[in-house]
């Protein structure tokens, strides 16, 4: 009889502790598999928010305006913002452009006034960059160019006390290092996917936000998306070239600017360490098992080895039959995994009430993203440590002398 | 029993010293606040802001009335028809693209007028000194060649913008060379110097001086008067809300 068909057959001598061996891998490979797809929705989740919101795949700003940031200095503009949102468009891989303009502004209504950020958006432009939507723009309508609109975060229209047709009036600092203000009407309420957003910003038409802040035909940044598939970091250091302006420009790859994205790479590293500790509890099982089985067949070990069976194949035996129950275990976990996160994907986790007033780049409900690469790693991860921990033992075993195992029991 | 005449004469002389000291004080800084104090007066100068990213001039032109109610229109292209009201006490800013009128208090009086070193609480400080603080004589110091009196203000209330001033006053004109604004753990807040005077109608008006906010590096405000008018014709309720969109 082959070795393989021996350490299979050992499977079904004690079922009940062959099951409960794979089941603790099983359980294992399953977290695993939700933490990393876990991991995986933040990590895009997040992505997509820095990207839309704050960062862009490429940041192009004065190149002056990052060192200064913290003294909001508006003056430091890009300029002939059409010439450089053709000249992006024009080069390979970049796919849609935003040129924006956020800016501190405090608004007014009667006796209250309350802290805020605005954004000035070309809207007939911009909804190819972000979405705004039915899934966003919760009632109302979108600005329009030309007019004196806004369109607020539901929350923050509700701490001032505003609806649709109501009007604000905010006051800001200009390009030109003064103070200007400007009367908006309400025109809509969006949800946005960050509850921060949703409490402190608002939306206004690019032109009216450029006259309010003495910045005619100037933005603050301008925001680049990537086609997909392209290289995008070759792609940021080759972008300068085609720019007619590059010198005055600051462009910055958006995993390069300071943002909460470094947490969730941090967040990775500890997944990762906790994927190691989860996997060696899960050994523990398997290496307690192994001991036991060999010492419940002792006698057999000398028998086999009386009638000529080596030492290493004793070894390959006891992790043949590891290796089938980690696989088996390994299989299950992570199809098992691979469920619930479709399931968890599809109804999302609903962190809202956890993360209210944390102001931190990711929605409130998140919805676990499988990688496939990650799936197939804790697979045969998992496989070859929960086996491996099984020649431990084994080689112990192997070393027994017949007549001492034979005298056992 | 001689002896004790001439500590009587030597105690009842300090004492008095004392007392004519204090009303001093006083009396300088009523003195100054006279000399800062016009029925109506009409000016148009610049305020000029140097700091880390260049110089930025905005014209103006103002109107004042007594102590209390004055408004400034500013008439430079970025920031034209934008007006600030002061009445006893309140502070009310306009803008022409505003639909309403911006009521500032609490924190927001804090905030820099136009980017420059000079806050809005600034202007909220009314000449009637001694009601505000305790003031009282320290000596005398030359600034700049001139001689001056040493004046220590300590605010009687927290409604003042400053908890402690200490002022250099010129001895012959009452004008404040120098002023320094502190904090109430004393910590310098601003310094304001004056680098030209003009005489009108007896009494030194000034004409051009600078402040210095020390939180801020390497920034100072100059306020340049280029044109004073003593006591124009202001119409009856020139300085209210009514006025400001005229």
């Amino acid at each position: 009889m082959k070795l393989g068909s021996i350490a299979y057959r050992n499977i079904y001598r004690n079922l009940r502790r062959s099951i409960l061996s794979a089941t603790a891998i099983m359980v294992a490979a399953m977290s695993i598999v939700l933490l990393f797809s876990l991991l995986g929705g933040m990590k895009a989740d997040i992505t997509y928010n820095l990207q839309t919101y704050s960062t862009g795949g490429i940041r192009i700003r004065d190149r002056d305006f990052t060192k200064n940031e913290r003294l909001n200095p508006m003056h430091l503009t890009i300029e002939n913002v059409d010439i450089l949102s053709r000249e992006l468009l024009e080069t390979p891989g970049v796919s849609v452009v935003s040129p924006r303009i956020s800016f501190p502004a405090r608004i007014y209504r009667g006796e209250e006034n309350y802290n805020a950020m605005g954004v000035g958006l070309d809207f007939s432009t911009e909804s190819a960059f972000q979405d705004l939507g039915p899934d966003v723009l919760q009632k109302g309508r979108l600005p329009e160019s030309g007019k004196n609109e806004a369109l607020l975060g539901y929350k923050l229209a509700e701490k001032a006390g505003v609806g649709i047709g109501d009007k604000i009036t905010l006051l800001s600092s200009t390009a030109s290092r003064g103070t200007n203000a400007i009367t908006l009407e309400v025109t809509g309420l969006a949800v946005f996917p960050l509850s921060g957003m949703s409490d402190n910003t608002f939306y206004a038409p690019l032109d009216r936000v450029q006259h309010l802040l003495r910045m005619p035909d100037q933005v603050q940044e301008m925001l680049v998306k990537f086609d997909a598939d392209v290289d995008e970091r070759a792609l940021t250091a080759s972008l300068p070239s085609g720019l007619s302006d590059s010198e005055n420009l600051e462009i910055t790859y958006w995993q390069d600017i300071e943002t909460s994205y470094s947490f969730i790479q941090m967040a990775e590293t500890v997944y990762n360490i906790f994927a190691l500790f989860f996997f060696f509890l899960a050994s523990t099982v398997i290496l307690n098992t192994t001991i036991m089985v060999i010492f419940e067949r002792m006698k057999e070990i000398g028998t086999l080895s009386a009638m000529g069976m080596n030492g290493k194949d004793l070894v390959r035996l006891f992790f043949l039959e590891s290796l089938y129950i980690g696989i088996i275990g390994s299989f299950f976990g992570v199809l098992l995994g691979i469920l619930f996160t479709h399931l968890l994907s599809i109804t999302g986790i609903d962190f809202g009430s956890a993360m209210e007033g944390v102001d931190f780049d990711i929605a409130p409900v998140l919805y676990p993203k499988l990688s496939l690469k990650s799936t197939v790693l804790v697979f045969f991860y998992s496989v070859v440590m929960t086996s491996v921990v099984s020649i431990f033992p084994s080689r112990k075993a192997s070393r027994i002398e017949p007549v001492e195992a034979l005298r056992a029991v | 029993m001689k002896n004790k005449k001439t500590t009587a004469i030597l105690f009842l002389l300090f004492f008095t010293a004392t007392l004519l000291w204090s009303q001093t004080a006083e009396e300088i800084i009523r003195k100054v606040d006279e000399q800062q104090y016009f029925a109506t007066m009409k000016t148009t100068g610049s305020m000029i802001t140097n700091d880390r990213f260049g110089t930025k001039k905005v014209d103006y032109i103002s109107w004042s009335e007594g102590n209390d109610n004055f408004i400034i229109e500013f008439t430079s292209a970025a920031e034209r028809g934008q007006k600030i009201l002061r009445t006893s006490d309140e502070l009310f800013l306009y803008y022409p693209d505003a639909e309403e009128i911006i009521r500032l208090q609490g924190a927001a009086l804090k905030q820099s007028m136009m980017g420059s070193d000079i806050s809005y609480e600034d202007m909220t400080a009314g000449n009637d000194t001694l009601r505000q603080y305790d003031v009282e004589l320290k000596g005398s110091e030359t600034i700049d060649g001139k001689d001056c009196f040493v004046i220590q203000m300590t605010a009687k209330s927290r409604k003042v913008p400053y908890p402690a001033q200490t002022l250099w006053i010129e001895k012959e004109t009452y004008v404040p060379e120098q002023v320094r604004y502190f904090s109430k753990s004393g910590k310098l807040l601003k310094e304001m110097r004056v680098l030209e005077v003009r005489e009108m109608e007896g009494k030194v008006i000034i004409s051009k001086m600078v402040l210095e906010d020390k939180l801020k590096k390497n920034s100072s405000t100059e306020m340049v008067l280029d044109e004073i008018e003593i006591n124009p014709v202001l119409g009856r309720d020139f300085f209210s809300l009514d006025q400001l969109a005229w």
